[in-house]
């Protein structure tokens, strides 16, 4: 099988001020990065990837750290899938705790019940932003939700 | 004048082309490249790594741009609420019409090349920001 082709961001930040470590840590986790090892994070390279990793180089870089931008593949499959694989379980984890939150919100009161509708999809629209590989439970995820929207909309009638 | 920003027009350069040729230089002519290497002397770039008119803390290109130029006008910097939502997505400000027009952007940039694209989205950009204008005029969304 061909290889994916990746992007990797290669960075260090002064460990102080703490800020723009905090700027730089929430961003990366938004995009879905892999974590390789301290201070290097991938993704699969696309046209939007590669944009959004080149800056937060750029904010490393004006915070006064180091930054480069590498395209490049794994040189074997098992390390592929490992770094697929961990991305996909944690993106997993996220959809299973989604579902776990609308399945409860089934038994909230019917104002409460749109909030969290509401709150829900918002939520599963950004983890889906960040889902390189889906696994199983995205469709599990997108169930309980459509499941909380069928019932609130039931409610209305 | 010359501009040139990177090849593949997305919602930000596309809103950054439109923004310059409307405020700055109605004769402005734009360059794509691959590389910030690739920018001849006399361009000013847009929307690339390492550029006075790039990303910047938390704003995007288009919200950089307003900045520089000192480009005040309420409706613009509307309009800079739903590109930097339609670029990033961080929440920073409420805007339900950012995913659309991301999406649009996306899906223009698989059927056209980049001079059309910014063709395109500059009557886009147009009426939204017309949209928008009224919207602030009135204190609602006109009809």
């Amino acid at each position: 099988m061909p290889r994916l082709p990746w992007v990797f961001l290669a960075y260090r930040l002064p460990r102080e001020p703490s800020t723009p470590r905090i700027s730089v840590w929430r961003k990366l986790r938004r995009l879905g990065v892999a974590q390789v090892v301290d201070g290097l994070v991938a993704l699969p390279l696309d046209a939007r990837t590669k944009e959004q990793l080149e800056w937060v180089a750029d904010e490393v870089v004006e915070a006064g750290g180091e930054a480069s931008i590498w395209l490049a593949e794994a040189a074997s499959a098992a390390q592929e899938r490992a770094l697929a694989d961990g991305m996909a379980a944690s993106i997993a984890e996220e959809y299973r705790s989604l579902a776990v939150e609308a399945g409860t919100a089934l038994g909230e009161a019917r104002g409460q019940r749109n909030r969290t509708l509401g709150r829900l999809r918002r939520e599963l629209r950004r983890i889906r932003a960040r889902d390189f590989f889906p696994p199983p439970e995205a469709e599990g995820a997108r169930r309980a939700v459509d499941g909380l929207a069928d019932t609130t909309r039931a409610a209305m009638r | 004048m010359r501009w040139a920003t990177r090849r593949h027009c997305h919602v930000d350069r596309a809103g950054c082309a439109w923004l310059i040729r409307r405020q700055i230089d109605p004769d402005a002519e734009f360059l794509f490249v691959d590389d910030p290497d690739e920018v001849p002397p006399d361009a000013t770039a847009f929307d690339m790594r390492g550029v006075e008119l790039g990303h910047h803390g938390d704003h995007c290109s288009f919200e950089t741009v307003l900045h520089r130029y000192g480009l005040d006008d309420p409706v613009l910097w509307d309009l800079a609420r739903i590109v930097h939502e339609a670029d990033l997505a961080d929440e920073r400000y409420d805007a339900p019409e950012a995913p659309g027009l991301d999406v649009i952007c996306r899906g223009l940039s698989m059927v056209l090349d980049d001079p059309r694209i910014l063709e395109v989205t500059a009557a886009m950009f147009d009426g939204l920001y017309e949209h928008r204008r009224r919207a602030l005029l009135l204190g609602r969304d006109p009809a």
